[in-house]
């Protein structure tokens, strides 16, 4: 029985969709058996994030209507052994998608994998609530901004209410969150918010920190996740962030403006 | 008659009591760890951390000796007191002696679960989903007991008697109540008291920065409030009318 993850937020352009990609990387990279749902109709790039978009021949609108069965639509990531991409349709329009639609898709993918993560749309419309309604965790991507902070606690909200485990009264989903594009030194200025404010406002536990960073744009337009590339802040960001959700414990990093004295590296870099 | 008279003569009396008492059942010997993790329960629940007394019970544990001052210390670096310690074999019942904490046998059947009532996060249960997030009780006056966070877009009544929020009141969200509103974390959102024409009512937050305070109709807009108030702890009532806000710091 696979766990159903959503990555959501709210607001646009905070890294959802290269949250997911890198999550889903990771997850599969440690040997799970993970797929990653792009559930943004209309505005679909996961599959340009993860660099397989001249490949898409099907979509989840496509096997939502009956017009193609799951293995045709899923595409196998060249990369990664286990790794599957379930596009979305870039031509119809967002009501294309329906509940019963999608609880159809899940059943069945539930039964071969390990993690199913949903790219969820922006905004609290319908299209962010049917990615979130079948959840049983959310990873909630926050920037270290207050309109965003501000999302995310509305995310949250519905989170708490509107998806299946609330309906039904069963465990609440589980709430994880990721901050990223954090940026140390615009944080150290009063620019952004620091992370012990989001912490205390949205008051969930924290999955990971990911540094504003250049490797996240060149992979992207690459098509190759950030995951990959482990030389990258980003990159080493997500791996920790994969650790903590498969139950580990990674000390947090990237949080602190780095550029320390020769003294600190030597000898507070020891620590665990 | 006389027994008032000699009575008056005690320095004191036993009473058997049953108070009601915060176990904290111990998983780990490792104070670093129980640290870490008191750390992140203190931030999410800063009203459960106030000199509570705490029972440790280590039945759980399997260590012959326990750093149990070290545990101690730690626990009271997070404003919970430990009074007893519950379990453990010779050694461990002499160290909490020795610390001058009471030693109880261990117990047979399972405490219930206070982790949901006293802080509403479960970590490291890492597979399975489980973690009683809210929590909610009827008050007997007619009010609410809600626990965790009021979010953006969230409106919360307590349309007979007070409200009680073990948690914070954020941005965008908005609490309401007949009678008192009592905000153990921060008041971010609006708060509205006394919503039947109470003029009596009151509202109480240890953090204040809402967007907007009412009581009995009147109100103030967080623009309206005198900045040396914002972020304290603070207690807002009616007075001739108008609405009072005074520090409780
Ligand atoms: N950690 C980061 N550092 C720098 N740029 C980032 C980071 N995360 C995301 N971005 C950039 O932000 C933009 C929006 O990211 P995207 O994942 O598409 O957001 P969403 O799916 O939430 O709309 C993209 O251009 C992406 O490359
Ligand atoms: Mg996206």
């Amino acid at each position: 029985m696979a766990k159903i993850i959503v990555v959501t937020s709210g607001k646009g352009g905070v890294g959802k969709t290269t949250s997911a990609a890198a999550i889903a990387t990771g997850l599969a990279l440690r040997g799970n058996k993970t797929i990653v749902i792009d559930f943004d109709v209309g505005l679909r790039n996961l599959d340009l994030v993860m660099g397989c978009e001249r490949r898409v021949v099907y979509d989840l609108v496509n096997v939502i209507q009956g017009e193609a069965g799951l293995n045709q639509a899923m595409i196998r990531d060249k990369r990664v052994d286990n790794l599957h991409i379930l596009p979305a349709s870039q031509t119809r329009d967002k009501e294309a998608l329906t509940s019963e639609g999608i609880e159809q898709v899940l059943d069945e993918l539930v039964k071969d994998f390990d993690y199913i993560l949903c790219d969820s749309p922006a905004g609290i419309e319908q299209g962010a609530q049917l990615a979130m309604y079948y959840a049983d965790a959310a990873v909630v991507v926050t920037n270290p901004e207050v309109s965003s902070v501000r999302d995310s606690d509305r995310i949250l909200g519905l989170l708490a209410s509107k998806t299946r485990r609330a309906e039904r009264g069963q465990d609440p989903v589980k709430e994880h969150l990721l901050i990223t594009r954090y940026n140390p030194t615009r944080v150290d200025d009063g620019d952004m918010l620091n992370l012990e404010d989001i912490r205390e406002i949205l008051a969930i536990d924290l999955i990971g920190l990911i540094p504003e960073s250049e490797a996240v744009l060149r992979s992207s337009n690459q098509g190759i996740p950030v995951t990959h590339d482990q030389s990258s802040d980003a990159g080493q960001a997500y791996t920790d962030t994969v650790s903590r959700l498969l139950g580990e414990d990674v000390p947090l990093r990237f949080h602190e403006y780095q550029k320390k004295g020769l003294f600190s590296r030597m000898f507070g870099g020891g620590r665990r | 008659m006389s027994l008032n008279v000699d009575r008056a003569g005690l320095a004191f009396t036993f009473k058997g009591g049953m108070l009601p008492m915060t176990v904290m059942e111990l998983t780990s010997a490792d104070p670093e760890r129980i640290r870490d993790q008191l750390a992140g329960k203190l931030s999410q629940s800063p009203a459960f951390f106030q000199h509570t007394p705490v029972v440790l019970n280590v039945e759980k544990l399997d260590e012959p000796h326990l750093a149990l001052e070290r545990i101690c210390a730690v626990c009271r670096a997070h404003k919970l007191l430990p009074v007893a310690v519950r379990g453990g074999p010779d050694p461990v019942k002499q160290s909490a002696w020795a610390l001058g904490l009471g030693w109880f046998p261990p117990q047979e059947i399972k405490p219930r679960n206070l982790e949901s009532v006293a802080a509403d996060t479960q970590p490291a249960k890492e597979d399975t989903f489980a973690a009683a997030r809210h929590e909610e009780t009827p008050a007997s006056n007619g009010g609410r007991i809600y626990r965790g966070t009021v979010r953006s877009g969230q409106q919360l009544t307590a349309p007979e008697g007070d409200l009680v929020v073990v948690g914070s009141v954020n941005a965008g969200a908005e609490v309401l109540a007949a009678g008192n509103i009592h905000v153990y974390g921060a008041l971010r959102g609006r708060a509205l008291a006394g919503i039947h024409g109470d003029h009596d009512a009151s509202i109480f937050c240890r953090e204040l920065h809402a967007e907007l305070l009412s009581v009995a109709g009147n109100y103030k807009r967080l623009e309206d409030v005198d900045p040396r108030l914002l972020s304290q702890p603070v207690q807002v009532r009616l007075s001739d009318d108008q609405l009072s806000i005074a520090s409780m710091s």
